[in-house]
């Protein structure tokens, strides 16, 4: 299976779950979960489920594309579903499935591997999914995002595509895989990963870099400040992008470890405002996707879901 | 899953031909089934499902046999064997208020009557008096009734899954109930019949399931206990941990018969193999043997933290060999796709491993040290460079109290402290931390740094347990006290201490570590004055303590560590509390040594079996218990105020005993310090019999104090032997 099939037939899987087949959004971004799809349509009482592609941004973790597993620069397959279904850890393996790895011949482990993200104010418990002891996929019961206690509970999905990949073309090098019959992975991101790589380590303007930090954060508490003018989506894009900026930063070695926590709870804050800002914002436009059937089957309304709103935590 | 609501419906004419109604007795299963729990939580979530199901058993007046748990990743059972049918009933009875209270002078009940009947539920009419020792009172008796076993059950049950807590808890759900992960379907069943027991939004039923892959998917009908083993079997399940455990290691001991390796043995991991396992399979696998150039512990803890792999030994060499024993969750005709597909992740983090040590291995430890700059120790306590510096200070010191070779030992730790910490900025050491000072050691090694030094590194960390193996180099043991002592320390200083079960910073594992280190080592220093010494080395690096004078701060400190010996003495060395207390007491603000402290326990202990001892004891605390008391002009003894033989003789025994005493304790004899006081028995005992301590005449009285005094100062200069416990004393 291509690379290209693995992404495809996960769309058509989820499709099929009723998922609305979203698409990555064009930002860059440290995970999934940051994408708008996820991140702020987690809050509130609204159903919800997506399922979508996501180019990752980790800037540390390039390696000039000289190692096999780890690169500045990967996909993440994401799905959401709001409310997390009885049967979801079935609806996973049946994915797997999909993509040819029968569970009945694996040894399909889901081991405990509870998440947090500091930056968005977030955290959740669930497992890392192993397959025969390769981790390739991370599966969580979101509790809290951006401070706030959910209800109901949104279940994230997300698949290591290279990794799976990998797997089912039998390669050891990520950069050998077929993305589709004629185009390797390495023809597409090889020169992505050396040029980005060396940007990241060596060549980013750190001065340039810290102000522009500084002015995205600025931007975004601008916007939240002007409460009228209801310009929350923007003010999370340069949430997002501070967050990015962040990371460029400390792969510069521009940020000490003392001040690491103060930068991540910088962008917290924002993040924290952003989603507070979100739920108010759904409420005074009552929730349009409370009582809307969603595809054929429909994602049904569960009966006590209007009685909360997320409170805070 | 069917969520279908069973009827309760009469248990089937089971094989023995009993009907519930017709027994007093039957078994109670309950099962919880869950998505995947964390395996750390499984044993402690039985262990509180039985205690807990036995406290409400009984709570609720339910007999039963026995009770026991089972559990996997995916359910947590409870098997409650001969559960009586009903509750047995019973009489209340409550005390109310007397009867001159309870009725008026026309004998009619009073506010008071009234009120304690209605507060019972009982008429006033009811109300019984009874004569009690004081006096005439109203008491209330209640007969209540015992109500069937199902009924007070489907009460009983989702208390007994709602009071399961977890270190960490989640809702997924409408219900908003927490637990460790979702519940996703329960089984009840009382002498074979559905308690529809409702929790965490599902309803019980008889309907479990088998294993996720070798089960089929609908699950399977359960009627009894029974039926449910037999059911989980042919579905791929062991539910009991304790089989599950002999599974794999009767699996792990035919792999070794067969390929001749020796396991290397981890608790750990056997635990984490049986609890996330239900269809445990153990498979060997390899990889390739180049990685054996890595040191072993490496490759080890790679393999462990990582894929939760053990690792395998060559039995004569006992060096690594390249394979590794995986524990599979699932039994597979060709088990070879996951055989190859765990070789295939593992050579990823072998090869990860390996490249961390060779880069590692380009920077000289001397070189990073500077960098410790950077990283924190504590956010109230600065960098690791401060608290590497200080380390480097009281290993200097220790290793002039440890041993007479210091000229050559003192700069050996002091090297060895000057690097000490450099491996916290290894690559091997970011991936696994529980690396350090092994990754240090080997890449001091590697730097040309003497032997001494190196190993001293290594084994800075040493014991990594409780009751961990120790450093077994003189500068290892130096390199371990002193950054022990100096986390210790530092942290009372600013005021984080250890509350109630709450140690972040592992002091009391420190401070156990201390104690064992000076005491299995012999190490005779002087532990106050250490104390001191870091204590002023952390205050001249600048950071704010609470206010405490030097004084008090060092009995926090002794009193601390004292905590350590007590239960060191009690359990390694079966020592008695008083024991433990009598020679601590007096030894809080002189100089510590421990070792000294040890030997007079044990010489004390020992004396503790001799007939004459309890005695002797009795003797002492009554001539203590006067000096302590009795107020007096603490003259000399004067000879001449003698008026009976058995004072002088004591004086005699006392002069003479006191001078042995001294030169046997001066040598460290604490046995034959003891058997001195031993032989003063008869002297203090006759005493006692001839003479009066209170005499009329004031002179006589205070010289006869003088004299217990004096007996006083002998006893008290071993210890503080009043804290010895005897009958009569």
């Amino acid at each position: 299976m291509t690379f290209q099939d693995l992404i495809l037939t996960l769309h058509h899987y989820w499709a099929k779950q009723d998922c609305v087949i979203h698409q990555p959004y064009d930002l860059e971004m440290g995970a999934g979960t940051f994408h708008p799809a996820t991140f702020l349509r987690s809050l509130g009482p609204e159903p919800w489920r997506a399922a979508y592609p996501q180019p990752c941004r980790r800037p540390t973790d390039g390696r000039y594309g000289e190692n096999p597993n780890r690169m500045q620069h990967y996909y993440q397959y994401q799905v959401v579903l709001k409310p997390a279904p009885d049967n979801i850890q079935l609806l996973y393996l049946e994915s797997l499935a999909q993509l040819g790895i029968n569970p009945k011949q694996h040894d399909i482990r889901f081991i405990q591997d509870d998440w947090e993200s500091p930056t968005l104010g977030a955290w959740g418990l669930g497992w890392e999914v192993r397959l025969d002891g390769m981790e390739i996929t991370q599966f969580t019961y979101f509790q809290e995002i951006g401070g706030i206690e959910l209800n109901p509970i949104t279940v994230e999905i997300t698949y290591g595509t290279e990794r799976i990949a990998m797997y089912l073309q039998q390669v050891n090098n990520v950069f050998d895989l077929a993305w589709n019959e004629s185009i390797t992975y390495r023809d597409i991101h090889h020169e992505t990963e050396v040029q980005f790589s060396t940007y990241n380590f060596e060549e980013g303007d750190v001065a340039m870099l810290m102000a522009t930090f500084q002015s995205f954060e600025r931007e975004c508490k601008r916007l939240l400040a002007n409460r009228d003018k209801q310009l929350t989506l923007p003010a999370y894009e340069f949430c997002v992008k501070s967050s990015h900026l962040f990371n460029l930063l400390d792969a510069r070695g521009a940020i000490s470890v003392a001040e690491r926590t103060g930068y991540i709870a910088r962008v917290r804050s924002l993040a924290r405002q952003c989603a507070e800002r979100y739920i108010e914002e759904r409420a005074a436009m009552g929730h349009p996707l409370l009582n809307r059937r969603m595809g054929r089957g429909g994602a049904k309304s569960s009966g006590t879901r209007s009685k909360t709103v997320a409170g805070r935590s | 899953m069917s969520k279908a609501q069973k009827r309760r419906r009469p248990a089937p004419p089971a094989k023995k031909g009993r009907r519930l109604s017709s027994v007093m007795a039957a078994e109670l299963l309950l099962e919880i089934g869950v998505e995947e729990l964390p395996y750390q939580f499984i044993a402690p979530a039985l262990a509180a499902l039985k205690d807990s199901a036995e406290q409400m058993l009984k709570d609720q007046r339910l007999g039963f046999q026995s009770v026991r748990t089972l559990g996997t990743p995916r359910r947590l059972t409870l098997l409650v064997e001969g559960l009586a049918t009903r509750q047995i009933s019973m009489v209340k009875e409550a005390m109310g208020p007397s009867k001159t209270v309870a009725f008026d002078q026309d004998g009619q009940p009073t506010r008071a009557a009234t009120g304690f009947a209605s507060g019972q539920g009982v008429a006033v009419q009811e109300l019984e008096i009874r004569q009690t020792p004081k006096g005439e009172y109203l008491f209330a008796v209640k007969e209540e009734q015992g109500r069937p076993a199902d009924v007070v059950l489907e009460e009983l049950l989702p208390q007994l899954i709602a009071k399961l807590s977890f270190p960490k808890a989640m809702k997924w759900n409408s219900t908003g109930v927490r637990f460790a992960r979702p519940v996703r379907w329960l089984v009840a069943l009382y002498g074979g019949a559905t308690l529809p027991i409702k929790a965490a939004g599902i309803t019980a039923g008889d309907q479990t399931k088998g294993h996720r892959v070798l089960g089929n998917a609908k699950g399977f009908v359960v009627k009894d206990y029974e039926s449910y083993l037999k059911g989980l079997e042919r579905q791929g399940v062991i539910p009991d941990p304790q089989r599950r455990r002999r599974v794999i290691e009767d699996q792990i001991a035919v792999i070794c018969k067969k390929t001749g390796f020796r396991l290397n043995v981890d608790a750990d991991l056997l635990d984490q193999a049986v609890y996330t396992t239900e269809c445990p399979n153990a498979i060997i696998g390899s990889f390739k043997s180049a990685y054996l150039e890595v040191p072993q512990e490496i490759l080890i803890t790679s393999m462990k933290e990582h894929q939760g792999f053990f690792s395998l030994m060559n039995r004569d060499t006992d060096k690594l060999v390249a394979h590794f024993i995986a524990v599979a969750n699932n039994q597979v005709k060709d088990m070879t796709l996951i055989r190859e597909g765990n070789e295939r992740v593992l050579a990823a983090r072998l090869a990860d491993a390996k490249f961390f040590f060779d880069e590692d291995r380009k920077v000289k430890l001397e070189d990073r040290v500077k960098k410790l700059a950077g990283v924190t120790f504590h956010q109230k306590l600065g960098t690791m460079a401060q608290k590497q510096i200080r380390v480097g200070k009281l290993a200097g010191l220790l290793a002039v109290q440890v041993s007479d070779q210091f000229d050559e030992l003192k700069p050996v730790c002091e090297r060895a402290a000057a690097l000490c910490k450099a491996d916290l900025l290894t690559g091997v050491v970011g991936e696994f931390p529980e690396l350090q000072g092994i990754m240090g050691g080997e890449y001091a090694n590697h730097d040309g740094e003497s032997d001494a030094v190196s190993k001293a590194i290594r084994e800075q960390y040493l014991p990594r347990s409780i009751e961990g193996e120790l450093p077994r180099t003189i500068a290892g043991q130096v390199l371990s006290l002193a950054d022990r002592l100096d986390s210790v320390v530092a942290f009372f200083h600013v005021g984080l201490v250890p509350t109630g079960s709450e140690d972040p910073f592992a002091l009391r594992r420190n401070a156990t570590a201390i104690v064992r280190i000076i005491l299995e080592g012999n190490l005779r220093i002087n532990l106050g004055g250490l104390i001191d010494n870091a204590r002023n080395h952390v205050i001249d690096d600048g950071f704010k303590g609470i206010q405490d004078s030097e004084q008090q701060s060092r009995r926090r400190m002794t009193e601390f560590i004292f905590e350590r010996v007590r239960h060191y003495g009690r359990v390694v060395h079966v020592l008695r509390d008083d024991v433990i207390e009598a020679v601590l007491k007096p030894a809080h603000d002189k100089a510590l040594d421990l070792v000294d402290l040890l030997l007079r326990m044990k010489a004390l202990e020992s004396v503790t079996t001799k007939p004459e001892f309890d005695p002797l004891i009795v003797g002492f605390k009554r001539s203590h218990r006067l000096v302590e008391k009795e107020q007096w002009d603490h003259k000399p003894v004067d000879l001449g105020r003698f008026e009976h033989p058995a004072e002088s003789a004591l004086y005699q025994a006392t002069t003479e005993e006191r001078d042995k005493m001294m030169s046997a304790m001066n040598r460290g004899d604490y046995g034959q310090a003891l058997d001195g006081l031993v032989r003063l028995k008869p002297a203090i005992d006759a005493f006692f019999t001839a003479v009066m301590v209170n005499a009329d005449d004031p002179a006589l009285r205070s010289n006869r104090l003088s004299l217990l005094k004096q007996v006083d100062d002998l006893f008290m200069s071993f210890a503080d032997l009043s804290q010895i416990v005897v009958q009569g004393g």
